[in-house]
């Protein structure tokens, strides 16, 4: 009886995503815009092949490696702090997520540093059509960082003040949820803007 | 106990998974290859990144019912708009 209590109990937990309902909707949004986005970017693409190639090259691959491997670590320490309050260690979820927000920092620098290089040669939005889907499609992702980072920041805040346990750990993967949405997105990103040709 | 810390080892996994992807990913890019078939091999690289990362960061892999596929889906749509452009292109 209690086997089947607790096998009922995860079929029930295992229909819903890890976090709060509401940024799921929300992820699910901002994803279908980027959706239409790199769509957007692969059929413009299609029309002027020869620029696109041509200014892709302009481009950092170094700083967009870089930047993927600080997405794609911090993203696993967001994971580790997710294990770590279902053990309900507070200051080992903080911790990590603490960890997760330095690499995105990094990737701010990292970015900041490439758009600074290209306004400081005179490149805009109006450049050309390169110029102007790879500035608009990054630096709307780059928003996204950085609202990540502050949400994160929120959650590390209350984990340390002992906010979560074990048992109630919502905002946690709330945050964790999020934030891997934002690496999700760089992963598309990178390969498509920087890469493909 | 061990239940709930279960998942860390193929996260682990995933992550090296990941980090060797984007190397492979940025190798291409630096030998500045190029076409149709370049394309969609790096293209498919990433999709099946998005996928792990759905799957295993997000905990969408453990999930039963309609909310183990939004990511999937996702993935999918993109990824053939995008291989549907690159080979008119091409």
């Amino acid at each position: 009886m209690q086997d089947q209590v607790i096998n009922n109990d995860a079929i029930a937990i295992n229909r819903h995503p890890p976090g709060d309902l509401a940024i799921w909707i929300f992820i699910l949004a901002e994803l279908s815009v980027f959706a239409v986005f790199f769509a957007a970017y692969a059929f413009t693409r299609m029309n002027n092949v020869e620029l696109f190639n041509e200014y892709q090259l302009t481009l950092d691959r170094k700083a967009a490696l870089l930047n993927t491997l600080a997405l794609i670590t911090s993203s696993y320490f967001v994971v580790r702090a997710v294990a770590a309050i279902k053990l309900n260690d507070t200051r080992g979820c903080a911790r990590w997520i603490w960890a997760a927000i330095g690499m995105g920092f990094l990737f701010v620098l990292v970015k900041g540093a490439e758009y600074a290089h290209h306004f400081g040669e005179g490149i805009n939005l109006s450049t050309n059509t390169f110029y102007m889907f790879y500035l608009s499609l990054t630096f709307f992702h780059f928003m996204h960082v950085i609202m990540g980072m502050v949400i994160l920041a929120a959650v590390a805040l209350k984990a340390r003040r002992g906010g979560y346990s074990d048992q109630e750990h919502t905002g946690v993967e709330t945050g964790a949820s999020y934030w891997h949405m934002v690496d999700l997105v760089w992963l598309i990103l990178f390969p498509l803007v920087y890469v493909m040709r | 106990m061990s239940n709930k810390i279960m998942g860390m080892r193929p996260c682990t996994l995933v992550y090296l998974a990941l980090i060797i992807f984007t190397f492979i990913t940025f190798y291409v890019g630096e030998q500045h290859l190029s076409g149709l078939s370049i394309s969609l091999i790096v293209l498919l690289l990433a999709l099946i990144k998005g996928q792990l990362v759905g799957s295993y960061f997000m905990g969408l892999g453990r999930l039963q019912g309609l909310w183990r596929w939004p990511v999937f889906i996702w993935l999918f749509i993109p990824g053939t708009l995008i291989s549907i452009a690159f080979y008119l292109s091409a």
